[in-house]
């Protein structure tokens, strides 16, 4: 029964911490997460990328940035995220009818023109999910800058990683130059503050997941140890 | 800043009785008995379980939905001056063709048409070679395996064109875009897609002697 209880609580990644202590694990190791080979450990300098011999897969990269200047990317991103959602794309100037678009009313529009999964697919990919990427970081990094333990971060850098691989803004990035060069020969364009925005928080996603998760996992369980 | 460098002997990790976590990197040793990762809680395996199978059946399923995708049309537009038209993926390629812009249309071109196929053909050549322990190019399987796992969510590109289309074009009966079943296909293809080449444990290219599976 007790057993049954605390693989539910690892299920959802609380983990009862005494399991630890008990297992057989080595934190000087480190395996290739495409072949499988293994490597020791050691700390990479701020730029540094370590490589699979066998695969050629990248094993660990050094931040360029230690954990208070990710830390402060992730608050501006969070910031660039809210000013790229509140302003508009672009605005249309069809004859003198002027027509502001932003991210929130292409997906309504799409969602009342009938095409529900297709305005959750896009709603989930380029706002929701970044949102969770950028909450999540700040939630991690923050106790970690504060040297502080806080419940939930294991829970927080499992759901970091799964929400970080269906985060799209680089793409929506793409899309919407792709819908203004096609709606220029109908309307005249004016680029909006959304779309340096989202240009900007493209810039910022990528240079927080340049160095990957690994990392964090080690930092939160040396801070919990 | 934590990572590695190689032992003077490249041995994986199965083959000396560890486990290295998906999830966190953690290793442990699998004779602990222990199933689920001491740190992070993640389920512990050697290989992702059922990892070819589940592949191939949303490879199945995407390549069935291709179709749709790609003959039918992703979205419609209605104007005064042009009257009623529908668009599929390819038709919107050849109008930015047409248009003058070609760079814009070689990148749609390449993000809906090329990665979707990419990504078909090559997990369907990883997961053959998987089946059949193969040791053929490892190294170029591994490398094609990271490009389709690096690209795979740009051919997402079109369903966000059509929906900030749709956003845009909202004048009424003087011009209007409305998005078509075939985006729903579409874009069903590239999640598809990209759950496969998730499923597949790229670990399958390189069989160990003491290989289990």
């Amino acid at each position: 029964m007790q057993a049954a209880a605390r693989r539910i609580l690892a299920r959802v990644g609380l983990v009862d911490r005494r399991d630890e202590a008990t297992a057989h694990v080595h934190p000087e190791l480190t395996v290739c997460e495409e072949c499988d080979a293994v490597y020791r450990r050691r700390r990479l300098s701020a730029g540094e990328v370590a490589r699979c011999q066998r695969c050629g897969s990248v094993l660990g990269r050094g931040h360029l940035l230690a954990a208070d200047g990710q830390l402060a990317l992730a608050a501006g991103a969070l910031v660039v995220f809210a000013l790229g959602n509140v302003s508009d794309i672009v605005i249309l100037d069809l004859h003198g009818v002027h027509s502001p678009v932003t991210l929130y009313e292409s997906i309504w529009s799409t969602w009342l023109s009938g095409e529900h999964v297709v305005a959750l697919l896009a709603g989930a990919t380029a706002f929701a999910f970044p949102l969770v990427v950028i909450l999540l970081r700040l939630y991690v990094l923050t106790p970690l800058v504060a040297g502080r333990r806080v419940r939930g971060l294991v829970p927080a850098l499992r759901a970091l990683r799964w929400v970080t691989r269906w985060s799209m803004v680089e793409v929506f990035m793409f899309g919407m130059l792709v819908a203004i060069v096609k709606i220029a020969g109908l309307a005249s364009v004016i680029p909006g503050v959304g779309i340096f925005s989202f240009a900007v928080l493209t810039v910022l996603l990528a240079a927080i997941h340049s160095a990957g998760l690994h990392d964090l996992w080690h930092r939160v369980s040396e801070l919990q140890a | 800043m934590s990572a590695a460098i190689s032992d003077t002997r490249l041995s994986t990790a199965w083959s000396r009785g560890l486990l290295g976590c998906e999830c966190c990197g953690l290793v442990s040793e699998t004779a602990s008995g222990v199933a689920l990762c001491p740190r992070c809680g993640f389920a512990l395996h050697a290989r992702k379980p059922k990892s070819l199978q589940r592949t191939s059946a949303y490879l199945l399923a995407a390549v069935v939905l291709y179709m749709p995708a790609n003959t039918l049309p992703i979205m419609a537009t209605a104007s005064v001056i042009a009257g009623h038209e529908s668009h599929t993926i390819l038709g919107g390629i050849l109008e930015l063709w047409q248009t003058g812009s070609r760079d814009l249309a070689l990148i749609v071109f390449i993000a809906s048409i090329a990665v979707p196929i990419l990504k078909i053909v090559a997990l369907a050549l990883l997961v053959f070679t998987a089946q059949r322990r193969s040791r053929w190019r490892q190294a170029e399987r591994a490398s094609l395996y990271r490009l389709i796992e690096t690209v795979g969510h740009w051919s997402m590109l079109d369903v966000f064109v059509v929906v900030l289309l749709v956003g845009m074009v909202r004048f009424g009966a003087f011009a209007n875009v409305e998005p078509e079943a075939g985006l729903l296909a579409f874009g069903a293809v590239v999640v598809l897609t990209m759950l496969a080449s998730s499923s597949f444990d790229p670990r399958l290219i390189w069989p160990d002697s003491t290989d289990h599976d």
